[in-house]
């Protein structure tokens, strides 16, 4: 056990009867990951609170000897802490696990992928038929999209609808929803790269989210549409944004060069001093 | 008027007796949603208009259901000095006739079921009288002899909304006595001794959950009541709310002083709209002699219930998914630890416990922990009300000590298969528990007895299956309920419980293979483990207790040209 | 749903527990069905987003989006009512009120083209004894077989 510099201490952790040093209370499936120690995972996002919804990371916890089958996610390293990864029974069930995602996503590459990483190439299921799906059947319903949609952007414009085997992803109504800010957070945070977005002229359609419309913000230097403007307005109303007035209507790459151009200018004026 | 005395408690007790046995005739009237589905409500609206017509002197009241659903409607008839008698079967035709004989101190012969000399209320005791000896006496019926009416004990034989009829036996006594000469650790301490143990099906032992919450941090907790009963086939709870509503609240407001809480909820389903109904009523007539609200009997002790509706989702039994739906969320699971009693409603220390669980408070302080542990077995004291039903001769509301064998049940009080058929199985637990064949029916009722067979006691539910009965049809239509009654949130149970229904429909139609079964067990085994709540967790139990137990069923079904 | 109604219900509600469901069911109950220009409305009086409206009103049964016909059928299918022949039941119905089991949604609740009647299914409504049951208007009908079903709905209305 030892002390890091930022206050937080070492442990000693046992991964499949090897010993590691690990950081007291970092979530486990992070340590793992971090020590080169491989479990798959689908609804673990740093930025949000532990899920632990996809059941791919489930691991051996190991106490007085019995184990018990517990999430990576949702597990915090702490001294003397013991866990299999990777007993016949874990392996086994999420082989099945594995089956169960290539039938509900048939379309989805990246669970192709990761399946077939993990030696499951086939499913015996029956496949869902993917017919008009605004996900492009490869939604897996790990609820990313939605949890960062509410809790990072405060937009809550998508939620899931229905429950059971039923549930889908969408806005409410299955229309246009207003309170969606086209922040695209959701596709960017997507394992699956199921959500569909567009820029299409001065416009962003959220076409995985019933078309969802928003309009974008008109760089006045370029004339070039950039982010959408309701994000945009909600980033500058916050007095962190510490955007001068001069260049805050401006898109990324017209600020990059008038920041160019002022260190230009500013060179003589400093006697080329920096 | 508030209750802050004995003398004013005691002064309500006497109104209330009057009230249950006045000076002339009484006439009940089972009117549990059971009763009013068979015409109760006809008859009760039918004698009133009569006797409003007429100004009889004759009391008329709503009573709760005194179990015997196959026997509904029952009518309870009391003339002053003589045993009580229930009627059986009773229509709204009789109610002319039932009056006029009452008036003479008689009762209709033909339709008496038995009759009631006297009656153990445990909180106190009613003596009726002697007469109508050529009525069988209530003892002597094979469906209530076997039984042992301790949380039933007032169903059915006082209004459940008169709040003065409650009080009249012994009722809110228990109340008094706790919150006024007991210290509340001693409360908890006595429910850790009387062994009771929680009834919403898990078993875990209800003084230990109350000790926790009141070690918990913070100083706003919940109590709340599970009134969410989900499991098809059971309707225990829904009687006891419509049928005496008190004890519930007796039983919150003890619990609530001895863990120091003083916000109580009652978490009950849309779909029980009379039971919302008389809690509602209760609750006023409760606020209104100061036994919730602020200064409780003048005690210093503040505390008042609130209800909050559930809108049918099996999986708000579970305790998260429970507390994210009284927060205005869909009732998805999240992950435990942190459990209710440490981060509960809002984030709160949250005690949950089911309806029957705080209906045994009020009977533990009044006769003790002793009293009570003596009932039922080691390890699992006391009694559960079962709803009986399903191909059983002998349909309704069951209650025997814990530990009571599945053959008492279906045989002594249920007399066995309905029209003569004979008993395969019966399902106990609901989607969650197993399905039991007759050479297992000594299995004592109890929570370990019950799991070790490879089902569980469930909130009550007791479906009989008869020889007609296709096994494999029902691991199909628990699959069903479980699968279309699932959150989603998890794949097992969301993706998982959908296919095993279809290898199941499969099966039925007879078009399953032998590779199907193998794959059903497969698949049952990982939706076991690896689902994140018990529903999930569960869910397979019908289909892996038919499969060991009615297997063959599963054989005959197997088309012969799979392999 | 009418505003001024709808404030009414909302102030029926002065806790936050059980606050959101509970004014949900009022409108369930009063208006037989969730009207998608209440659900907006609501929305912004209680500050709840949409988006979870539209999410609780899809998951829990008791509310539907679907308003119900002149005559609304439920079917019990408890496990009782299951082992004594429900599903026989409603094959019945369906075939009679020409209605079939076809869902998007995992909520079952049809309305035949002539706004007549609609079906529903329900989970328990304790009437155990009397099994195969099943309720019409708040009627309650028990030990139906497939056969009786013509004659109820006769007297519902309902025409060969």
């Amino acid at each position: 056990m030892s002390l890091l510099g930022n206050g937080k201490r070492m442990v000693t952790v046992t991964i499949n009867k090897n010993q590691y040093l690990a950081e007291e209370g970092e979530i486990f499936l992070l340590t793992a990951n971090r020590l080169g120690i491989d479990i798959p995972h689908l609804c673990y996002e740093k930025a949000l609170e532990p899920y632990g919804a996809c059941r791919l990371c489930m691991v051996d916890v190991v106490t007085c000897g019995k184990t018990d089958m517990t999430p990576a996610c949702t597990i915090r390293v702490q001294n003397g802490l013991e866990i299999l990864t990777d007993t016949p029974q874990i392996i086994k069930h999420r082989n099945l696990l594995f089956e169960l995602y290539l039938a509900e996503a048939p379309k989805s590459e990246v669970i192709k992928e990761m399946a077939a990483k993990y030696g499951v190439t086939k499913t015996r299921f029956l496949k869902k038929i993917v017919h008009d799906d605004p996900l492009q059947g490869k939604c897996i319903l790990c609820g990313l999209c939605v949890r960062v949609c509410e809790e990072i952007m405060g937009a809550s414009a998508i939620s899931f609808i229905n429950r059971g085997p039923y549930t889908v992803i969408n806005t409410p109504f299955y229309e246009h929803n207003p309170d969606c800010e086209g922040c695209a957070a959701c596709a960017k945070v997507c394992p699956t790269n199921a959500i569909v977005f567009e820029d299409i002229g001065t416009n962003r359609v959220m076409q995985s989210w019933s078309d969802t419309t928003v309009p974008l913000m008109i760089c006045p230097e370029c004339g070039k549409p950039f982010a959408p403007q309701r994000l945009m307005e909600k980033v500058l109303t916050k007095p962190e944004s510490g955007l001068i007035e001069e260049i805050k209507d401006l898109c990324p790459e017209c600020r990059r060069k008038y920041f160019t151009l002022r260190e230009i200018r500013k060179i003589p004026t400093n006697g080329g001093q920096a | 008027m508030i209750i802050t005395s004995h003398e004013d408690l005691e002064s309500v007790r006497k109104r209330g007796l009057t009230k249950i046995q006045p000076k002339h005739p009484r006439i009940g009237v089972g009117t549990s949603s059971c009763g009013i589905a068979v015409g109760g409500m006809q008859i009760f609206d039918r004698m009133q208009e009569l006797i409003q017509k007429e100004g009889y002197d004759i009391t008329l009241v709503k009573t709760g259901c005194i179990g015997f659903c196959k026997e509904e409607p029952i009518v309870s008839v009391t003339i002053p000095g003589k045993s009580q008698v229930l009627l059986h079967k009773v229509r709204p035709d009789d109610a002319e006739r039932i009056i006029a004989l009452a008036l003479k101190g008689e009762i209709p012969e033909d339709l008496a079921l038995c009759r009631i000399p006297d009656w153990d209320h445990i909180t106190g005791n009613l003596v009726y009288g002697d007469g109508f000896e050529s009525v069988p006496d209530y003892g002597e019926i094979r469906f209530f002899s076997h039984q042992k009416k301790v949380i039933l004990r007032d169903s059915g034989l006082i209004n459940p909304e008169d709040i003065d009829e409650y009080i009249g036996i012994g009722g809110y006594s228990a109340a008094f006595k706790a919150l006024n000469s007991m210290d509340p650790d001693t409360i908890i301490e006595e429910v850790k001794k009387s062994g009771l143990r929680g009834r919403g099906g898990a078993g875990f032992p209800a003084g230990l959950k109350w000790e926790i919450t009141k070690k918990a941090p913070g100083t706003e907790k919940f109590i709340v009541c599970n009134a969410d009963e989900g499991d098809p086939g059971a309707y225990m709870n829904r009687n006891e709310m419509e049928s005496d509503p008190h004890m519930l609240l007796e039983g919150m407001l003890i619990g609530a002083y001895g863990m120091d809480v003083h916000e109580g909820l009652i978490y009950i389903r849309a779909e029980y709209p009379l039971a919302i109904e008389r809690l509602t009523l209760a609750l006023d007539q409760a606020r209104a002699y100061g036994l919730l609200g602020k200064n409780i009997l003048n005690s210093g002790f503040d505390f008042d219930i609130q209800i909050a509706t559930g809108a049918g989702a099996f999986v708000c039994g579970e305790s998260t998914a429970l507390a994210a739906s009284i927060e205005g969320k869909t009732g998805r699971p999240r992950l435990r630890p942190p459990r209710l009693t440490e981060k509960g409603v809002f984030g709160r220390p949250t005690d949950l416990n089911n309806v029957e669980t705080w209906c045994n408070v009020p009977v533990i302080i009044t006769k003790g922990a002793t009293w009570y542990s003596d009932i039922g077995a080691k390890g699992n004291t006391g009694t559960k009300v079962f709803s009986l039903v399903g191909k059983v001769e002998n349909i309704g509301m069951v209650e025997v000590p814990l530990g009571t064998s599945l053959r008492t049940i279906i045989y002594d009080i249920g007399s066995g298969g309905a029209g003569g058929k004979e008993v395969k199985a019966v399902q106990t637990g609901g989607p969650s528990g197993g399905c039991i064949p007759v050479r297992l029916f000594d299995t004592p009722v109890d929570f370990e007895n019950l799991n070790m067979v490879g089902t569980m006691m469930g909130s009550g539910g007791l479906v009989v299956m008869d020889e007609d009965t296709n096994m494999v049809d029902i691991a199909r239509y628990f699959i069903n309920f479980a699968s279309s009654e699932s959150c989603g949130k998890c794949v097992p149970c969301r993706e998982g419980l959908k296919h095993l229904l279809l290898i199941l429909n499969r099966i039925v139609s007879g078009k399953g293979t032998r590779d199907d079964i193998e794959i059903l067990k497969e698949l049952s085994d990982t939706v076991q483990k690896t689902s994140l709540c018990g529903l999930g967790q569960t869910a397979p139990n019908p289909v892996l207790t038919t499969l060991q137990y009615f297997g063959e069923e599963y054989e005959k079904l197997i088309a012969p040209e799979g392999k | 749903m009418d505003e001024k109604i709808l404030d009414e219900i909302i102030a029926h509600y002065p806790s936050q527990s059980g606050k959101t469901l509970g004014i949900l069911r009022e409108i369930q109950i009063r208006e037989k069905h969730i009207p998608m220009d209440t659900l907006k409305l609501l929305s912004g009086k209680i500050d709840v987003p949409l988006s979870r409206l539209y999410a609780l009103v899809t998951f829990y049964s008791f509310f539907s989006l679907k308003p119900v016909g002149e005559h609304l059928i439920t079917v019990c299918m408890g496990t009782p009512c299951h082992v004594k022949g429900a599903e026989k039941i409603l094959e019945s119905l369906e075939e009679h009120l020409g209605i079939s089991e076809d869902t998007q949604d995992g909520k079952y609740l049809q309305t035949t083209p002539d706004n007549k009647f609609t079906v529903e299914i329900a989970r328990c409504f304790g009437a155990c004894s009397m099994a195969p049951v099943l309720r019409v208007d708040g009627e309650l009908h028990g030990y139906v077989t497939p056969e009786m079903i013509p004659k109820i709905l006769e007297k519902y209305g309902w025409k060969r």
